[in-house]
């Protein structure tokens, strides 16, 4: 089950950063964790993660930001985004499609959609 | 009628004229005649009176005869006769008949009379009028015949070639002269007769005279037509008179509404320019100058373009234009960066037409929407936190849920703590449903307050006891501070109740562990004070001012590890301003917060609700 993979979670609420790094470590993955959208974009810098799961609404930095610096870092290293969200407004779409390699999954969310969405874009799905 | 009568006078006039001209011309030539006739008779007779009675009867008697002749035919010698002393005629040179109607009378007078003398006779049995000249012929000193002569008078011409020729010229200078008089006179009296036209054309109503007798060209006529403009003019004058009493005042009424209307656009929080059909502004409101920054005269009657240069007004104006919109009103919200900085304006185009439906001019407005568009704003943002704050526990209790069904925690203490987690986030989305659902009742001001008498020390100690619970995990000591006698309360207690433990239930969250909370309840003066003081993390200073915003969270990280929707403080705000009292606030960071309740005392409750 072990896989060289990494995954970061950023969330500024900690049940949630604790379920989903037990669900990813549980499949193998090494699973980074950060608070806040500053400190995740410091860990995506440093850390190098192949996933990055995120909030939109975090203190610090937000997620739209969040996104659009993960996206121009995505030139050099491409890595997959998950946006967990509230909901996607017609206007979100536009921005949303200018995103590359990212997906959003509205709250509440089912572990094993975010799952499936990681597997597929490894192209390990079974 | 006039005209005719003037004309027969004229014409009887004329007819008198030349009769007593003829009858002047007739004496005179009767006259001049006499006079004539005399000078010849008494010339003609002395003549021949000086010959010698033996001329008449020798050799010059022929020539006597034919020098008399002459006369007889030229110059109405009648007759010519010569008689001695005794009367008998020695030369007579006259028809037999005309001798025989001399009457006696005249031939003895002539023939006794010693010198010359002249008779005037009518002819016997005839009309005929005859001046005889006689003379006597003296020789040595005696009386030796007499010499008769009988003119008549020839009959008077008096239009003669030589006078109708000098009438003619006379004519000729006297009508040269009529022509010159008369249009000396039209001439003098042309300004006259302009003066009186101009006051016709100035009078608008009907002449009663016809423009014809101005050509007859009468100075009375002008004075009259004169006269009667001057009287149609003051008529006018007078209507114009009145007209413009009346239009004075529908001017100022006009004025007085324009000048109302002007100050209505003044005191509007719009900004309103009106132009006209070329774009020129006509009007300007202090709304729109301020945003302008411009003064009125740098404004008006100037071109639009020149004073407002934004191309996104400018194109929808161009836009609008283009579509040809007489009625209704289009609008575009926009910013005007280097003059209102933050704002939104809502721009809208109203064409103006007029009378007959014809655009005249445009009417643009600028409503500034910045407050609407931050109250969209904040309610867009309100939803989405709600949104976030319901769906964040779902999405917990949900994962926390399935990663129990799906075994994927082995471990029991593990297994107990996720059912603790989502029983603490079933509670926390029980909470906040409440909360939203006080706070919503607040704001749409349909939350009944189900007042009652409220013991303050119940208050106290249901309050601390809900907290003590979370207080102890973190051994935190919570000091008790109460009065000998505990003041009542009129008010809701359940309601009261959430206000107090959320600021005791953030004392304890933001207080770390082994810290202290004090909670105290004083009376002063009327009002009953809750005060919960710790020795927390504080509240940092940019963050104080807000504590009471709704969803208002601090970006510390002492605040954000802990699980919250920055609405409790709101709804405890809130609580305490629907029972008529007063919350402050004062912290320093990792020095404590103090918070303050004061609630209004009801000490004489008498059961009333």
């Amino acid at each position: 089950m072990e896989n060289n993979k990494r995954v970061l979670v950023i969330d500024d609420e900690a049940h949630i950063r604790r379920v989903i790094e037990l669900k990813f470590k549980n499949q193998g993955y090494q699973v980074i964790t950060a608070s806040n959208g500053e400190e995740g974009l410091d860990l995506i810098k440093n850390q190098q993660p192949d996933v990055v799961i995120t909030d939109i609404m975090m203190p610090k930095l937000d997620g739209r930001a969040l996104c659009e610096r993960a996206n121009e870092l995505k030139k050099k290293r491409p890595f997959l985004t998950i946006v967990m969200t509230c909901r996607i407004s017609p206007t979100e779409q536009d921005w949303i499609s200018k995103l590359q390699d990212t997906v959003f999954v509205e709250k509440p969310f089912s572990l094993q959609t975010i799952l499936k969405c990681v597997d597929q874009y490894f192209g390990n799905e079974e | 009628m006039k005209v005719q009568r003037i004309t027969i006078a004229t014409f009887v006039i004329f007819v008198i004229g030349i009769g007593i001209f003829a009858q002047a011309l007739y004496q005179q030539e009767q006259r001049s005649r006499t006079q004539d006739l005399q000078h010849k008779g008494n010339y003609l007779v002395s003549l021949v009176a000086l010959h010698p009675m033996k001329n008449f009867l020798g050799i010059k008697r022929d020539y006597i005869v034919k020098t008399l002749a002459e006369y007889v035919t030229s110059d109405g010698l009648i007759y010519a006769i010569v008689q001695d002393q005794n009367g008998s005629p020695l030369l007579s040179l006259a028809h037999r008949d005309v001798v025989a109607k001399i009457p006696t009378d005249v031939e003895q007078r002539s023939l006794y009379v010693n010198g010359l003398i002249q008779q005037t006779y009518k002819m016997v049995g005839t009309d005929h009028t005859i001046n005889e000249f006689a003379k006597p012929i003296f020789e040595g000193g005696q009386r030796s015949g007499t010499v008769r002569m009988g003119f008549d008078l020839p009959p008077i011409s008096v239009f003669s070639l030589q006078r109708i020729k000098l009438m003619a010229i006379m004519a000729f200078f006297a009508f040269s002269m009529a022509v010159l008089v008369y249009y000396g006179v039209t001439l003098a009296l042309r300004p006259l007769h302009e003066v009186n036209q101009n006051f016709r054309n100035i009078c608008i109503d009907s002449v009663p005279v016809s423009p014809g007798s101005f050509k007859n060209g009468g100075v009375g006529e002008i004075i009259k037509g004169l006269e009667q403009s001057v009287f149609q003019l003051k008529d006018r004058y007078e209507k114009i008179q009145a007209e413009n009493i009346d239009l004075t005042t529908k001017y100022g009424v006009i004025s007085f509404e324009k000048h109302n209307v002007f100050n209505l656009l003044d005191s509007i929080n719009h900004g309103i320019i009106v132009t006209d059909i070329q774009d020129n502004i006509t009007h300007i409101n202090s709304y729109m100058l301020n945003l302008l920054d411009k003064k009125r005269d740098e404004v008006i009657d100037h071109p639009l373009g020149d004073i407002l240069v934004h191309d996104q007004i400018t194109a929808f104006l161009l836009q609008q234009g283009a579509m040809k919109q007489s009625s209704g009103a289009s609008y575009i919200e926009t910013t005007f960066p280097e003059l209102a900085s933050g704002e939104s304006f809502l721009v809208s185009l109203s064409y103006l037409s007029g009378r007959k439906e014809d655009v005249i001019g445009k009417a643009i407005s600028f409503k500034n929407i910045t407050s609407e568009k931050s109250a969209e704003n904040a309610k867009h943002e309100f939803i989405t936190r709600i949104t976030h704050e319901l769906l964040t526990p779902l999405t917990t209790i949900n994962s926390y849920n399935e990663m129990l069904m799906d075994d994927e925690i082995d471990n029991v203490e593990m297994q107990k703590e996720f059912y603790n987690t989502i029983n603490e986030e079933t509670s926390r989305l029980t909470s906040l449903v409440k909360t939203l659902l006080n706070i919503s009742k607040i704001e749409m001001g349909s939350l009944t307050l189900n007042k009652g008498l409220v013991k303050s020390d119940w208050l106290f100690d249901d309050c601390l006891t809900t907290v003590e619970g979370a207080a102890q995990k973190k051994n935190i000591t919570i000091e008790r501070n109460l009065p000998d006698s505990f003041p009542s309360l009129f008010g809701d207690k359940e309601l009261l109740k959430v206000a107090i433990i959320n600021i005791l239930g953030n004392a304890v969250k933001y207080t770390p562990e082994d810290g202290h909370i004090q909670f105290m309840l004083t009376e002063q003066d009327d009002f009953v004070i809750f005060e919960v003081t710790d020795d927390g993390y504080g509240i940092s200073k940019e963050d104080l001012p807000h504590v009471f915003d709704k969803f208002y969270r601090s970006t510390d990280p002492h605040v954000t590890e802990q699980t919250g929707s920055g609405l409790g403080l709101a709804l405890t705000s809130e609580i305490v301003r629907l029972h008529g009292g007063e919350i402050e606030v004062n912290s320093k960071p990792d020095e404590g917060s103090h918070f303050k309740i004061r609630l209004p005392k009801e000490e004489y409750y008498l059961g009333k609700q």
